[in-house]
């Protein structure tokens, strides 16, 4: 977030030219640098708990396939669109369109308790933000799952700072208005309000409580 | 509320949004970086190596590469003879939902590429066919039977389409005034919204939005329709008053009859008085409309009932207003609380200076 958009774009045209010359510590630095947004892309197409192997699954075939990129400057964007196209392939293999919103409702089902616990809000919202349109759930996950600003997200992805901030702001809106309709709005400001942190509990943990 | 906090962190903190991020921050990426395999071919020529085997000696890699380049000059003739004409710039997907929609060149009439709409190209549907089109990557755009589109721009920041007849849903999530669609009686500028958009045989026109806000322009008319309004246009009038569809049918036709049916000043004025008695506070929208849509001795009355249903925020004057003060227009519109107007004014404002400067 320092750094200019220019000499962000310079080291990212120069890990390319590096990795393309076999240097994997290049590939690893671009990786770092790009895969909250792989990850916040594919979250916001796939079940969560396929995202981690699909996030290196991306990286893995966007490796071989660096000399392919003519512009090593629009390696946000080119990879953006390759973890796009994976995630609609994943969905193809599976044969399952509503496989993330069904793998929301076994989180839900494992539920005991009748007031919603932690994981449950959190997976709800998750579900609410990927039921809106695909541009305002990827930015508003890139944003607030991954914890990117929106110039970074502009950055790393290609889109124009105007189009991101529009997203958000929409995004957002749409978001305030199913969560107020579920009436988790209350809930949120309550919490938010008093101060208490939530105690959801992380991916991994919701990972293994999926997990047969 | 100002959304500097989502957009960058800055500004004042909104806890709802601080909420979210700490809930939704459980699912954030924390991988580490895989082992990338040391065998995987990083460098690749682009085409030989991977064609010609490697083990090749260097006579049969050349004998290859010539039978290759033969093969495909070959291939590359016959293929074009059989072409499809295709223009050049950038082209749309488009995708059949029912029937067999087709795209033509508008110069000659003749079957363009398959599953593209390229610049100067026009989509057509029948009455049994629809097609979707993906804008660029900002947004879709559903094309109903007996419809008729051109792509007239396509590019980063200008996109163009041309509805000469039929009907569109365009859902748009691109920045406001980078998509715009002309008919013949009236431009529809996307300010961030989802609409439809219909045109029959004569040219005349109605939008409807459905999501956001949508700008409709022609030749000094504007009007600027929210989630809910429609607005109909006119051949060699242009876009008439906005309005909510909910508005009293006595509302309406008076409207109807002010935008387009009424010749004379009076039939006008006497339209005007219908349209003020049956207005409501949510008929803002239009009464705002017509601030600037009637001569001043009517503006007067305009005034007077719109700060009935919407008092004048501070800094508006009735003066001004007589005078169609942009700034208190502006501001009064803001007191109308139809939405959060700071996306599209800047662009709306930037429109309005190209017009007054006849770009």
């Amino acid at each position: 977030m320092s750094t200019s958009p220019a000499s962000q774009t310079s080291d990212d045209a120069s890990l390319v030219l590096a990795a393309r010359e076999g240097d994997r510590a290049a590939f690893g630095g671009l990786y770092a640098r790009y895969a909250r947004m792989v990850h916040g892309i594919l979250l916001a197409k796939v079940p969560a708990v396929d995202v981690d192997d699909l996030v290196q699954d991306v990286f893995l075939r966007a490796l071989p396939r660096l000399c392919d990129l003519r512009d090593a400057a629009k390696f946000g964007a080119w990879l953006a669109a390759i973890t796009r196209n994976r995630a609609n392939d994943f969905h193809r293999q599976t044969r399952t369109n509503s496989a993330a919103t069904d793998s929301l409702s076994e989180y839900e089902a494992e539920l005991p308790a009748p007031k919603p616990a932690p994981i449950a809000e959190a997976a709800m919202i998750l579900g609410f933000v990927r039921s809106l349109p695909d541009a305002y759930r990827e930015t508003l996950i890139l944003r607030l799952v991954e914890g990117m600003t929106g110039p970074e997200i502009a950055k790393r992805t290609g889109m124009t700072p105007g189009s991101v901030r529009v997203n958000l702001h929409r995004g957002m809106q749409q978001l305030r208005e199913k969560l107020s309709q579920a009436a988790l709005s209350t809930s949120i400001q309550a919490h938010a309000r008093s101060g208490k942190n939530s105690a959801a509990p992380d991916k991994n943990s919701l990972r293994r409580r999926t997990e047969p | 509320m100002n959304d500097d906090y989502l957009w960058d962190g800055s500004g004042e903190p909104d806890p709802e949004i601080q909420k979210l991020e700490t809930t939704l921050g459980r699912f954030r990426h924390q991988g580490e970086a895989p082992e990338f395999p040391a065998d995987m071919p990083l460098r690749q020529s682009r085409f030989w190596r991977r064609i010609l085997p490697s083990h090749w000696s260097l006579g049969l890699r050349l004998a290859g590469a010539t039978a290759v380049v033969l093969l495909v000059v070959a291939i590359g003739m016959f293929r074009w003879s059989q072409k499809p004409y295709e223009t050049s710039g950038p082209g749309w997907e488009v995708e059949s939902v029912a029937g067999t929609p087709r795209v033509v060149s508008s110069a000659f009439g003749k079957r363009a590429k398959a599953g593209k709409l390229g610049v100067g190209q026009t989509l057509i549907t029948d009455s049994h066919s629809q097609a979707t089109i993906s804008v660029a990557e900002i947004g879709t755009v559903r094309v109903e039977p007996n419809s008729r589109l051109r792509l007239v721009t396509g590019g980063k920041g200008r996109n163009q389409l041309a509805l000469d007849r039929g009907t569109i849903q365009a859902f748009i999530w691109a920045a406001p005034g980078e998509f715009t669609v002309d008919t013949p009686s009236a431009i529809a500028v996307d300010l961030g919204c989802a609409y439809t958009l219909q045109v029959d045989d004569s040219g005349a026109g109605l939008l409807r939005t459905t999501l956001g806000w949508v700008g409709f322009i022609l030749n000094g008319h504007e009007a600027f329709i929210p989630a809910g309004a429609v607005c109909a246009t006119r051949p060699k009038v242009g876009p008439g008053t906005p309005y909510f569809e909910d508005a009293s049918p006595s509302f309406r036709e008076a409207l109807s009859k002010f935008d387009f049916a009424a010749n004379t000043p009076e039939e006008r004025s006497a339209e005007l008085g219908n349209i003020l008695a049956a207005s409501r506070q949510r008929d803002a929208l239009t009464i705002w409309h017509l601030l600037s849509r009637v001569d001043e001795s009517d503006r007067r009355r305009v005034y007077d009932r719109l700060a009935t249903l919407v008092p004048p925020p501070s800094g508006v004057a009735r003066d001004g207003i007589l005078r169609l003060d942009q700034n208190m227009l502006d501001l009064w519109w803001n007191q109308l609380d139809l939405g959060d107007v700071s996306l599209w004014r800047t662009w709306e404002r930037s429109w309005s200076r190209d017009r007054t400067s006849g770009k």
